[in-house]
């Protein structure tokens, strides 16, 4: 070979090279990888500053309006929810905190929920102005130690039932991992209140003018008096930073930057529609949620939390309001069905029997259905909610073990241990009914480790919950996957007949390098198991790391089934 | 020197191939972590943040919410009639609090027969620590086309004849509720003066064409009267705009006092209303029965403008409004009704009525009847919007009105 024709060779394989190199470093800098090397996150960043959010009311006869007649006949889009992490949880954020189901909470957590403060000082109570949140009467007031509250009496036909279900409630959403006022049982006695000089209410006029004692008396001629002439309340402190007004079930605002996933597709508020129906937490509209502006790690972000969860248990019903709960305030196809039956096509709450303890209303569990559960109005996350949505919240109800729900119902400081015995017991029949109907609804394969060894193990969500029983096979097919483009190669496919599947001892070995499984189960009665769930698993040394979990594709066929 | 041109070639092929890269990095930088990703995103929201602008629909939403829950002046409609028969009546009226509580409502109304009213109220729903609520009315009134059928059952529809009347007024009403509920006291005194003249228009003849004041009382007068009256009664509905379930039980005595002592005479109204709900108020039974009977003072007479009546939207829905009068009526009424959901309900009624010239003639043998459906549109509180179609013995009537029928 001459020295001109290795030139001449040398050069045209430099410029291939070249080209090749540059062309690469074009498709590495503008195509994204399937998984990030910190996947999968468990907090959502809040990057920006978000000081200039503004305060918004949202009209609540807009609200009902539109979610009764527009977003009732909303086609769900199908598409995953978009704020969880590659393994199909929901990372911490100002939304939402991993608690129950992710973490062990200790029984005394739970019973101490959010509250972390001191409680009110009752002694002497100022009252500053009406309440203005809540669907129960009450006021705004400074306790003994000047701190402000907001204060909840029962109604006179529920007498500890609204207060009650506060302070359960809220920690049973507080474990659920939702923000939560702080809030504690306590006492109103009218002998010991004092007005604030500048304490004004707000009358049918639009006029604000001084409270006076008459109006203090208005509200409490309609509320539960105990014997000793004093009343039962529920104090619920102040909430830190500035309050923005409540957050919808749809959209983002367009004030907060770091609010980029519409609230529709938020898995911990489409979940609402199986912690709802849990609780009976039927009113979920935007003035029982707020927005507050909070500083954290020295940047002002959005804070979101769940107000009033005080309208859950016999406390979403009036006396005489029957229907809620199965059906929404309106609703075309029962509408109809009575109209041209002339009320002769009963509906279900026409018939149940209650067993009605006035401090915890109508509240069963024999007949409920969680899949027919209805809020008063249905929300834009509540029509988006997915089987996976589901199933994800079903596992946080699942891990409510008896002594806990027995345990954070006894902080609603019920006078007759029968009827705290009895809420105890529907809500632990409604939890298994719940994890029945959702947990076996889609393939309930849960946290797939790989070993060393290459054997993948994992779980059964249905059957370790009791909510599936009986044998079932299991089927693992193993592909290399490419995380540049998302290619994925057949490798091999091995079964069993536990939740232990010995992997192929062809997966690759470099480090770095990426597999898939596609875990599947045949058992009797549930056809939807074969639908397999997606592992994705990256080598980490001698290990593999879970990095990727799919349990439903990214986009669902539109189907409007009542789940 | 060749392979020195090699290697500058390499060089050169490697720097324009990077060119792009170089161009592409003055792109937005392309997140090498999933946080990234996200913050990349957030900082471009950032860019284009604006507070939260409502739509056209929920502003007015928005503005409907205020006249309703907080209760700031506004304009209303109004659709009462200055007499039951004028047609379709259109009317507004506005209202504007003149303190935290108290309410000045202006308001007229103009049906297709030309009744006209005006008036102005101003209630104080807020008296006594709130046991207590005041209204004061003043206004006018005018109906050109009232009808009158003649005394008692026996009458045709051939009988009619027009009449019109026009009433200035003004009356104050106190109501009581010692222990604000379900015990009901009321009082009041109504200063007026009816001016009983020939009917206006239409194709009827008017009275004083076919009666004499011999015949017929009142014909052609101009009576002023003081009129008392006290109600007292039990009330457990929950509203007496909409009710399903609860009663009203209550009696009231009017007086009406004629100044030049013609035409005096004072009415007993004996009212009873029961809403029985079954099915978890599904269905509701409800039922009222309401008497009246009235005693002409000593040497007067009741004219016949002022003699009760049945027959009309809320009477006897199967006839036309005042179709039958006389001394003492009795009116029966059933209702069957069906929830459809929270603002709908149907009902299949029946209605009963009869006169009588004596009390004591007043009978359940031989009453006017009628019966049909209903579909209404309601509130918590209120019946904004009732159509019922009715038939009696003369026929089919669709009533449309914006009060509940009990």
């Amino acid at each position: 070979m001459s020295t001109s024709t290795f030139a001449s060779s040398a050069r045209r394989a430099l410029l291939l090279v070249a080209t090749v190199l540059g062309l690469a470093v074009r498709v590495v800098s503008t195509e994204r990888p399937h998984f990030y090397p910190d996947d999968p996150i468990a907090r959502e960043p809040e990057s920006q500053d978000a000081s200039k959010a503004q305060p918004y009311s949202w009209s609540s006869l807009y609200e009902m309006t539109t979610n009764l007649f527009v977003t009732a006949g909303h086609e769900p889009s199908g598409l995953r929810a978009q704020n969880i992490n590659t393994i199909d949880e929901v990372p911490d954020s100002s939304w939402f905190t991993n608690r129950v189901g992710s973490t062990r909470i200790a029984v005394e957590d739970l019973v101490r929920g959010p509250n972390h403060g001191t409680p009110p000082d009752p002694s002497r109570w100022t009252l500053t102005r009406e309440k203005t949140s809540g669907s129960h009467p009450g006021f705004t007031a400074r306790d003994g130690k000047g701190e402000t509250w907001f204060l909840e009496f029962d109604p006179p036909y529920f007498p500890e039932g609204a207060t009650g279900a506060v302070e359960v409630a809220t920690k049973i959403f507080w474990a659920l991992g939702y923000n939560q006022v702080e809030s504690f049982l306590t006492t109103f006695d009218p002998k010991r209140v004092e007005f604030d000089p500048k304490a004004t209410i707000r009358r049918p006029s639009g006029a604000r003018t001084r409270f006076t004692h008459d109006d203090m008396n208005s509200i409490l001629e309609r509320v539960a008096r105990k014997a000793d002439g004093t009343y039962r309340i529920v104090a619920g402190r102040l909430l830190p930073g500035r309050v923005l007004g409540g957050f919808q079930y749809d959209g983002t605002r367009p004030d907060d930057p770091n609010d980029v996933v519409a609230h529709e597709h938020r898995r911990e508020l489409r979940a609402l529609r199986v912690f709802g129906a849990w609780t009976n937490l039927t009113d979920l509209k935007a003035s029982n949620t707020i927005d507050t502006i909070v500083t954290e790690n020295g940047r002002s972000i959005v804070k979101h939390y769940l107000q009033d969860v005080g309208s859950t248990f016999g406390m979403c019903n009036d006396l005489h309001e029957w229907d809620l709960s199965y059906e929404h305030f309106y609703q075309g196809d029962t509408s109809l069905r009575r109209l041209f039956s002339f009320g002769f096509a009963f509906s279900p709450w026409q018939t149940i029997e209650y067993v009605e303890y006035p401090s915890i209303g109508k509240f069963e569990g024999d007949r409920f259905d969680p899949r027919a559960w209805r809020p008063q109005t249905p929300t834009r996350a509540y029509q988006e909610m997915r089987d996976d949505d589901a199933f994800w919240a079903a596992r946080r109800v699942a891990a409510f073990t008896d002594e806990m729900i027995r345990a954070v119902v006894h902080t609603g400081e019920y006078s007759d241990p029968a009827a705290e015995k009895y809420l105890a017991d529907v809500l632990i029949k409604r939890r298994d009914k719940v994890t029945s109907a959702y947990l076996t609804a889609v393939n309930p394969i849960v946290s797939p480790r790989l070993d060393a060894d290459g054997r993948l193990t994992f779980e059964n969500a249905a059957i370790a919950a009791g909510a599936a029983s009986g044998p079932a096979a299991y089927r693992a097919s193993w592909f290399r996957f490419d995380n540049a483009t998302g290619e994925t190669q057949l490798i091999s496919e091995t079964q069993s007949g536990t939740t232990s599947i010995q992997a192929p001892s062809s997966l690759p070995t470099a480090s770095g390098s990426f597999v898939a499984a596609d875990i599947s189960v045949e058992a009797n009665g549930h056809p939807s198991w074969r639908r397999p769930v997606r592992a994705f698993l990256r080598k980490a040394g001698e290990g593999w790391t879970l990095v990727g979990f799919e349990r439903l594709p990214e986009r669902l066929s539109n189907e409007r089934s009542a789940r | 020197m060749r392979a020195n041109g090699v290697w500058k070639l390499f060089a050169a092929v490697v720097l324009a191939s990077a060119f792009p890269a170089s161009v592409a990095g003055q792109e937005p930088q392309v997140p090498t972590t999933r946080e990234a990703a996200i913050e990349g995103e957030q900082a471009e929201k950032a860019k284009t943040l604006h507070p939260y602008v409502p739509g056209k629909f929920e502003g007015l939403a928005n503005r409907a919410e205020d006249i309703l829950v907080n209760g700031v002046p506004r304009v209303h409609p109004f659709f009462e009639s200055a007499y039951y028969g004028g047609g379709f009546t259109l009317g507004a009226g506005y209202a504007h609090h003149v303190s935290a509580y108290n309410l000045l409502d202006v308001r007229g109304t103009y049906t297709v027969l030309g009744y006209k009213l005006v008036e102005a109220e101003l209630t104080a729903p807020r008296l006594f620590h709130r046991r207590g609520s005041l209204s004061v009315i003043g206004g006018w009134r005018e109906a050109t086309q009232a009808a009158f059928y003649g005394f008692g059952l026996g009458t045709s529809q051939q009988d009619r004849a027009d009449f019109d009347f026009q009433r200035p007024y003004a009356s104050g009403t106190f109501t009581f509720w010692p222990a604000r509920r379900l015990l009901m006291m009321r009082g009041g005194l109504e200063l007026t003066r009816w001016s009983q003249r020939p009917a206006e228009g239409g194709s009827f003849p008017s009275v004083e064409t076919i009666y004499r004041p011999s015949s017929l009382p009142g014909l052609g007068t101009k009576t002023t009267y003081l009129h008392s009256q006290g109600t007292v009664g039990f009330d457990w509905r929950t509203s007496p705009g909409y009710s399903r379930r609860g009663g009203f039980y209550g009696v009231t005595l009017h007086d009406y006092a004629d100044k030049d002592e013609r035409f005096g005479f004072r009415q007993v109204d004996y009212e009873a209303i029961q809403h029985v709900p079954i099915l978890r108020e599904a269905w509701v039974l409800s039922f009222r029965s309401v008497a009246r009977t009235t005693y002409a003072a000593s040497g007067q007479q009741v004219p016949f403008f002022l003699l009760p009546y049945v027959g009309s939207g809320h009477t006897l829905r199967g006839y036309i409004s005042h179709r039958f009068r006389d001394q003492n009526t009795l009116l029966l009424q059933a209702e069957w009704r069906i929830m459809v959901n929270r603002f709908m309900e149907t009902a299949f009624f029946y209605d009963a009525g009869t006169v009588a010239a004596r009390r004591a003639d007043l009978s359940l043998d031989g009453m006017k009847s009628d019966y049909g459906f209903g579909f209404r549109l309601h509130g918590p509180f209120a019946t904004p919007l009732r159509f019922d179609l009715a038939r009696g013995s003369e026929g089919t009537r669709l009533v449309v009105s914006t009060t509940p029928i009990f």
